[in-house]
Parts: C-alpha cells; structure tokens; sequence
C-alpha cells in the first residue's frame, strides 16, 4: 500500500464511525441492517472488528519516516 | 426435527464435499431430497447443524495447516503494529485478510436472503450446472494459457510445484487476492463451491494448482470459521441436537482433513475437469429427478 496522509485520515475516520455503529448496535434496540428489532451484539462485535482493521489500515497507509 | 441418522448423513456428506469443488452446501440441499430422504431444508434446526459441521471443516484446516496459520497470525500482528509488510508470512496475512473481507461482509448482512435460498434444492442443482461450467472455464483459460507460454499441455507434471511458468502464493498481488475473495462471495450461494471458485480464480491470476488450493484452503478457514461461531448461539436449548452436532462436527472434520490431503496431492498433476463433469451431472439429474 502506497503512503498517504488523506487516506490514513479517512480510515481513521472511517473506523470512528464503525466504533460508534458498535456502540450503537450494543446499547440500541433496532431493526437496522438486521430482520428484527433487538439488541444485535453480532453486528456490535462486526463493526468492532471493521473499525479495528480500518485502524490496522490506517496504520499501513501512514506515510513513515524513511528507513535509515 | 433433524434425526441422529440424518445429522450423521449430513456430516459424512458434508466433510467429504466441503474442501473438494463440488459445493457442500449444494449436495447437502440437492442430495436429500433425491434419495428421498424424510427431510425438510426449511427445519429450523437445518442452518445451524450445518454450521456445526462447518465448525468440523474449519477445525480440519486449521490442523492441515497449523504451523502455516501459527506464523501467519504471528505474521499480521507484526505487520498490524509495524504498518508495514517485511516478510512471505506478513505478506500472505494480509492477502487472506483482503480475500476474507468481501465474503464475510456479504455473508453477514446478507445472511437472510441466502438462507431463504436454501430451500429450494432446484436453485441449488441449476446453481451445481453454473458450477461445473466455471470449473471448466478456469480449465480451458489455464491450458490456453499453458499453450501460450509453451507449456506442454495436459501433461501429467505440467503445473508441479517446481513448475516456473506459474506463481507461488506469496507473490500473488494484493488486486489480485481481491478478486478471488470477490469470487468467494458467489460461493454464499447453494451450489456454488468456495473451494472451485476460489481455486478457479487463482488458477486465472496465475497460481499453480496445488497453490490455487492451498489459497483457497487458507482463504476458507476465517470465513467458515467466523460463520460457524456466529450461528452456535442460535443453536437454541435443543441440546440433544446440540450434542449430536458437536459429534457430527468431529466426523465431518476427519473427513475433510482427508479430502483435503487428497485433494493437494491429486492437484499436484490432476485438473479440475472431472468435479466440473460431476457437478454438471448431478445438478442435471436434480433438475430432472425433483419435483
């Protein structure tokens, strides 16, 4: 993966909003992205594993400092 | 109510067709109701019986390939903290990661409309036909290629794993890891394999047969895995049922395992044509034979 400053960002970003859909989908009763209103600790334990592999992301897209 | 006979059933049926090209999930929806079996696909039982045994398949591969798996766990966390890929091990995670995202995504939210899919065992044979024709296709692309570069064609030791003129694994590209875990998400569907597509696709980005498997092999456990533990919390109170699963699972997993070293070594100088013929034939006969 090339080094990128703006994607690094947006995938920082992009793990936020999955962190708080995680939160969301742990603490909210709702039927969104699912068949029937409850809590959906699946979709909570999904989004927390994309918002981690966003930052996983996010950490290759960083430019670095150049190897010495 | 799935019986004990039947769970069994389904367990040798499901460890012998899991790794091979054939679609597991077809033969377990098409083959009941030829042999007419007392047998709904609809039972609420039936998805997470399945699951189970797919937990035995997933059990199976992760004890093929447990050194491999050791150092590629070993291997993402290390590029995971670095940001940066230094090694075959670093470099082979990451290819599984970006192959398992697209399935597993799919697989998760799309989970009900798939499910629905699986009552209807003649979507599933015409799915088996649709199958065999891309198992053939990837055939008949490969042995064009093979002629192009010079390849002696149909050779029994033509695509060995000293074979120069294709790729190993660890040099696929990550676009390319991409696309065969893009072909992976048509294996949601009954009747189309995750092994053939996955094989098939590799063997399209240029990896030897027996790497285009031991990939798809890779690629499979995450994704099989994940689904399996996922499904067992709606397993429900029934405990015998979830007891006779469990032992179900173990027997699909020594089956598997023993297809799959079946499979790597028959790959090492066989072709895909003959699981296209099958596949091809009995999605033919379910489509005659069920009504």
């Amino acid at each position: 993966m090339k080094s990128s400053g703006p994607l690094a960002v947006l995938l920082v970003a992009l793990a936020i909003v999955f962190a708080a859909l995680a939160v969301f989908y742990f603490t909210v009763r709702t039927s969104l992205l699912a068949s029937e209103t409850a809590v959906h600790y699946k979709h909570a334990f999904v989004f927390t594993a994309l918002a981690v592999l966003s930052l996983i992301a996010a950490n290759f897209a960083r430019p670095k400092a150049a190897l010495r | 109510m799935l019986g004990a006979g039947l769970i069994l059933f389904l367990a040798v049926l499901q460890g012998a067709t899991e790794l091979f090209p054939v679609s597991s999930l077809g033969h377990a929806v098409v083959v009941p109701p030829l042999l007419h079996l007392s047998f709904r696909e609809t039972d609420p039982a039936f998805v997470p019986v399945l699951t189970l045994l797919h937990l035995g398949t997933a059990g199976a591969l992760i004890v093929l390939y447990r050194d491999q798996w050791w150092r590629i766990l070993r291997g993402f966390v290390r590029a995971a903290v670095r940001g940066r890929v230094a090694d075959s091990d670093e470099r082979l995670a990451v290819l599984l990661l970006v192959g398992t995202i697209p399935a597993a995504l799919v697989g998760f939210f799309f989970v009900s409309a798939l499910k629905s899919l699986f009552a209807d065992p003649r979507f599933a044979a015409s799915m088996l036909i649709v199958n065999g024709a891309i198992l053939l296709a990837a055939e008949v692309f490969r042995r064009r290629d093979e002629a192009a570069r010079g390849a002696p064609i149909a050779a029994p030791a033509s695509h060995a794993a000293g074979d120069p003129a294709y790729e190993p694994l660890e040099s696929l590209t990550v676009r390319r890891a991409l696309l065969v875990g893009l072909c992976q998400v048509g294996a949601l569907l009954p009747g189309i394999s995750r092994s053939g597509v996955t094989i098939a696709a590799g063997l399209v980005a240029g990896l030897r047969h027996e790497e285009a498997a031991r990939f798809s092999f890779l690629l499979a456990t995450p994704v099989i895995l994940a689904a399996g533990l996922l499904e067992v919390p709606d397993l429900g109170p029934d405990r015998p049922t979830a007891l006779l699963g469990a032992a179900a699972a173990v027997v699909a997993g020594v089956i598997a395992y023993l297809s799959a070293r079946f499979l790597l070594r028959y790959l090492r100088s066989g072709r895909l044509d003959p699981f296209a013929y099958y596949c091809a034939a009995l999605g033919v006969a379910g489509l005659v034979l069920i009504r």
